[in-house]
């Protein structure tokens, strides 16, 4: 039997065709994005630095990890070009703090809005209260906006650096901040201290985690999905220090090998605007577990080790990511030195001829934007967003990742739940 | 039978729906951000929303489109975009019927926005193409308010449903834009005011000295938006943090070359707001013959 199931209360919707067997078992299932506005047609033809505004609207959610994917491409640009660019320790430093704030709220949002409601719905148990989840997301946009002005769809990176120049007011008011989100990921999340749920990682004991973390957890064994959700164990990590790839062993990534397949789209006569993302021909899984893996942190390796790369694993990746990045962010913000640069003027834009690529790890995995510049134009731009990799639909011989993950599902209620473990964004798949 | 209420003075809660065009989902996230949420979804009934807990799926919800208190509209409008399947066409048309008020969401659903430019033919506003009023709800537009921005500032949301709460009437300009929020320019407020004043440049990005409007392409004299009363996230603005304005208000945008001022025998060739080109060369001449060193040197010398 064949079902198609609207998936909602993700970024945007998808569809899913559900193939079942008599007693509902999915068979198969093939992710279809209905909706597409041509982001990269919409960037050609402009200047390069108008791509600071119009990429972060590729995405409500991730709109800020497209800023900087824009303004490294513009960046590399320069350098392919033959010009010098350099960017400050400070300004390095400040990017790298809103960033890491844009994936700890997509994580928060993602764990309240998402994963507890819907996997309470299929319990039917009344969702629990979002609210004080949200209320932490808008001070945690707040310590981004101290230094980019505002979230979502800040423009405050540029190439050679950023346009602000904070003080130590600004400092002081984002380490609060910290100080508050800390406690409400120990108080209410993890029902514990950072030191213990890292313990829990290790021992293997999440289950009996209080927090809302638990919470989920224990929704997921009631339900018997907790080991659920295998995929092909591929993973890849392009954003950082010059990417990698873990397939049983690590090796270091080659961008070269980065394609996108058409195959599906309507374009080939297909059903759907989704183009997949290929590596080496192959689909890899991207995103927080992805990302633990190629660090090798120790908690989520081992975790792996015993359960591979199963709803249990990935879910705990995303929660044990936001609590590292919180930690991240701090040590960040106490030791900027403010006494440097914001920004060091590179050449002016119109003076570049070159191509140029800029990669971010943001929420979801891997974001590339790729463009070709012809005296400050954009004369072609290319966008690879982190859901393609995890999101395309393959074929009966070469499944997607999360296509592989849904097939064996007891049910289509069941496939679609370790769907959302993905954390799916329609809006930045077609874009 | 009707509950009685302890609370005789507990007035019916308003019916909203949040309903998505052509989108990148920024005003959601937006939206998401007021701090004092709680509050405002206390005094509504949410019938639908993308991502708040809500009465109705968009499955259910167009399975039987209800009545309404406020309907909101976020993203572009194209005729044939479907959600759940139903177009755009009639599900926009029918929800805009059966409802009192219409909050028209951010600039893509107030002008088509960034969105627009990828099928200009098709893709527009609710009321307004850009500046025309040609949009398709043009004929209701006296039940609409306008929220542009890209996105629109939670608290300007808030105060629209507060306002239809109290039953008060909202003052609006040409683009049914709430006065009370749009009558103000952005660089209204600027910490840079002084710079501007006293016609002192920017050298460069990354610095707190200095006007950004004469080269670094801000549109803050001629934008209008609360962003410098109304504080972004609380805290800040794009001009508070040294980006420059990019007009994302107004009908206009996104214009081109953001990041740099047009300029006509090196003034710029945009003024502010109302202010004729001959005031404004007589004035910014005076205000360049003094050297007014407090403005040329640094605020603060050293962080160390």
């Amino acid at each position: 039997m064949i079902t198609h199931e609207l998936i909602e209360r993700i970024e945007g919707e998808a569809v899913l065709d559900f193939q079942t067997d008599k007693s509902g078992v999915v068979q198969d299932a093939a992710i279809r994005f209905l909706h597409f506005r041509g982001m990269e047609a919409i960037l050609e033809g402009r200047n390069a630095l108008d791509a600071l505004v119009i990429a972060p609207r590729v995405c409500g959610i991730c709109g800020h990890s497209h800023l900087i994917a824009a303004a490294r491409m513009i960046e590399n640009a320069y350098i392919d070009a033959g010009f010098s660019l350099t960017i400050s320790p400070k300004a390095h430093a400040i990017r790298e703090i809103t960033l890491s704030c844009e994936l700890i709220q997509n994580h928060i949002k993602w764990l309240y809005l998402v994963m507890l409601h819907e996997s309470g719905k299929l319990l039917a148990e009344e969702p629990p209260v979002a609210l004080k989840a949200l209320y932490v997301t808008s001070q945690i946009n707040q310590l981004c906006a101290l230094f980019s002005g505002q979230w979502p769809h800040s423009s405050y990176a540029i190439p050679g650096g950023v346009t602000c120049d904070p003080t130590h007011i600004e400092v002081m008011q984002a380490l609060k901040i910290l100080s508050e989100v800390e406690r409400f990921v120990e108080d209410e999340v993890l029902g514990c201290h950072a030191e213990v749920f890292r313990n829990h990682i290790r021992d293997d004991s999440l289950l009996s985690l209080g927090g809302d973390f638990g919470k989920l957890l224990r929704n997921f064994e009631r339900l018997r999905l907790l080991d659920t959700g295998k995929s092909h164990g591929r993973f890849l990590v392009l954003g950082e220090s010059g990417g990698s790839i873990t397939n049983s062993v690590q090796s270091t990534a080659d961008i070269a090998l980065v394609s996108e397949d058409c195959s599906h789209t309507f374009a080939e006569g297909g059903v759907t605007y989704a183009k997949n993302a290929l590596y080496n021909g192959e689909f890899y899984e991207g995103g927080p577990l992805a990302r633990a893996l190629v660090s090798k942190r120790d908690g989520i390796s081992t975790l792996y080790q015993r359960h591979g790369d199963t709803a249990l694993t990935r879910i705990t990746a995303r929660i044990e990511e936001m609590v590292t990045l919180i930690a991240h962010v701090r040590s960040l913000v106490s030791s900027l030195d403010l006494s440097q640069p914001s920004f060091i003027p590179p050449s002016s834009i119109e003076s570049i001829s070159g191509e140029g690529i800029g990669i971010v790890e943001a929420p979801r995995g891997s974001l590339i934007h790729r463009a070709r510049i012809e005296r400050g134009k954009i004369v072609e731009y290319s966008i690879i967003t982190p859901t393609q990799w995890n999101l395309g639909n393959g074929t009966a011989s070469n499944l997607g990742i999360a296509q592989k993950a849904m097939i064996g599902a007891e049910s289509i209620a069941k496939a679609s739940l370790i769907f959302r473990t993905f954390d799916v964004c329609s809006v930045c798949t077609t874009h | 039978m009707p509950k009685i209420s302890i609370m005789p003075s507990n007035p019916a809660k308003l019916r909203v729906i949040w309903l998505q065009g052509i989108t990148c989902n920024g005003n959601t996230h937006s939206f998401l951000n007021d701090p004092s949420l709680g509050t405002l979804l206390d005094s509504i009934e949410l019938l639908h929303h993308p991502l708040l807990p809500c009465a109705k799926t968009l499955k259910e919800l167009v399975k039987k489109l209800p009545k309404s208190d406020i309907l909101i509209f976020e993203g572009a409008y194209s005729p044939s975009f479907e959600r759940a399947g139903m177009a755009m066409e009639s599900l926009l048309m029918t929800l805009a019927l059966k409802t009192k008020h219409i909050i028209s969401m951010g600039s893509c659903a107030s002008f088509g926005g960034i969105f627009k430019e990828n099928d200009p033919e098709h893709i527009s506003g609710i009321v307004f193409d850009k500046e025309n009023d040609s949009g398709p709800l043009r004929d209701m537009r006296k039940k609409v308010i306008t929220l542009s921005g890209c996105p629109a500032h939670p608290k300007w949301l808030s105060f629209v449903i507060e306002m239809i709460k109290a039953n008060k009437p909202i003052l609006v300009d040409e683009y049914r834009r709430p006065r009370e929020l749009y009558a103000y320019l952005v660089h209204n407020g600027c910490l840079r005011n002084e710079y501007f004043e006293w016609k002192v440049d920017s050298d460069h990005f990354g610095t707190k000295e200095g006007c950004l409007f004469y080269a670094q392409g801000c549109q803050g004299p001629f934008t209008h938006g609360s962003c410098n009363k109304i504080l972004w996230n609380e805290v800040s603005s794009k001009t508070r943090s040294g980006t420059p304005c990019v007009g994302c208000t107004e009908p206009t945008f996104p214009k081109r070359d953001l990041f740099t001022t047009k300029t006509y025998m090196s003034i710029p060739s945009e003024m502010p707001l109302g202010i004729p080109k001959r005031s404004y060369l007589a004035l910014a001449g005076a205000a360049k013959s003094f050297h007014i060193k407090r403005l040329e040197e640094r605020l603060i010398d050293d962080h160390t």
